[in-house]
């Protein structure tokens, strides 16, 4: 019995993306740029899931059904991809986050002018504009920073959203 | 093929049907709001998966999937991930982003450059840096991560087991001493 497909393809995704998640960690872990070798290592491992699915799909099943298995794993990756992306950044950036991780390595409460002088302070902005930086998205000027062109259309490009959601300033 | 067509007409649908209560209801609470929209749209999808023929009165041969639970079950996946992994995160992106905040603020900035202290002070549209971190603690508290208590901050018992959570994932990649 051959199995279909739509199961190939899921299946070639799923092993695809254990893959990207241990390749990912490694690279990491050996101290790799994060936002590089995330994008790296995921477009290797989805070319090879595509690869995978459109190979086994057409030996097993001839070439009409390549059109379903190639879709079906492409979209399976991507969406393991959209769901792994923002659960990494929330463990690495959120503010919540590290504020919750602060107090558990500090006994479990701390005084609260003490987080707002680490979480509220100059310094996050030196950190985060620091990330701006190494991101192409603001330039140095003198002891300032202004947008670089690719800054000044991702801050453009969000404008109509919020204004369509109605979300005032936010932040 | 099925799945993909079902679960991209109902993320257009949930994506209406959000700006809708956004901009009819606002609420404090837009991300509980988005999930009921969610949830509302998964019922429905749920219902139209098994109301609709597994060709959809158009599609080939070639393009059905089979057997029938496994295009259910990528149904379900497509439209979680874009709700999970799309909607719901461009919304954390637009409301709660910190980066895309500052970017903004340079954006709408009178001048062209500007400092620490300037984008410090002016953060969100002039409401500052303490403005921002108040709203992410005040956040935690209602999801009762933490409690305040004499101008302290203390974990729950909850906040605990999720801290360890988050430290854990960071010690697998290696960004946490090891225990």
């Amino acid at each position: 019995m051959t199995s279909s497909p739509a199961l190939v393809a899921l299946a070639a995704a799923a092993a695809w993306f254990l893959v990207f998640f241990f390749i990912h960690v490694g690279g990491v872990r050996a101290g790799f740029e994060n936002a590089r070798w995330l994008l790296i290592s995921y477009a290797a491992c989805f070319l090879g899931t595509l690869v995978t699915a459109i190979v086994l799909t057409a030996w097993h099943h001839g070439m009409q059904t390549i059109v379903l298995a190639a879709t079906m794993a492409a979209l399976t990756s991507a969406c393991l991809f959209a769901l792994y992306v923002p659960a990494l950044y929330t463990i690495l950036t959120s503010l919540s986050v590290q504020t919750m991780m602060l107090l558990r390595r500090r006994g479990g409460a701390l005084p609260e002018a003490e987080l707002y002088d680490r979480f509220a302070s100059h310094k996050i902005m030196e950190q985060r504009l620091a990330t701006l930086l190494a991101s192409g998205y603001v330039a140095p000027d003198g002891p300032s920073y202004r947008l670089t062109p690719r800054g000044r259309v991702i801050a453009k490009l969000f404008r109509p959203i919020k204004i369509l959601w109605n979300l005032g300033p936010g932040g | 093929m099925k799945a993909i067509c079902l679960a991209s007409v109902m993320t257009v649908v949930l994506l209406v049907l959000v700006t809708f209560c956004f901009r009819l209801y606002p609420s404090a609470h837009r991300a509980r709001q988005m999930l009921f929209v969610y949830l509302f749209c998964l019922a429905v999808l749920v219902a139209l998966w098994f109301a609709t023929p597994d060709d959809l009165g158009f599609l080939g041969r070639s393009l059905l999937t089979e057997p029938a639970w496994l295009d259910f079950a990528a149904t379900l996946l497509f439209f979680s991930a874009a709700f999970f992994g799309g909607a719901l995160q461009l919304y954390n992106l637009c409301d709660r982003g910190f980066s895309l905040r500052i970017l903004v603020d340079m954006l709408e900035a009178p001048i062209g450059a500007v400092d620490v202290d300037y984008l410090t002070a002016n953060y969100s549209g002039g409401r500052g840096l303490v403005w921002m971190y108040r709203k992410r603690i005040d956040d935690i508290v209602a999801a009762r991560f933490i409690d305040q208590v004499n101008k302290r901050i203390a974990l729950t018992a909850k906040g605990e087991k999720f801290a360890d959570l988050f430290i854990n994932a960071r010690r697998v990649l290696g960004l946490e001493p090891p225990q």
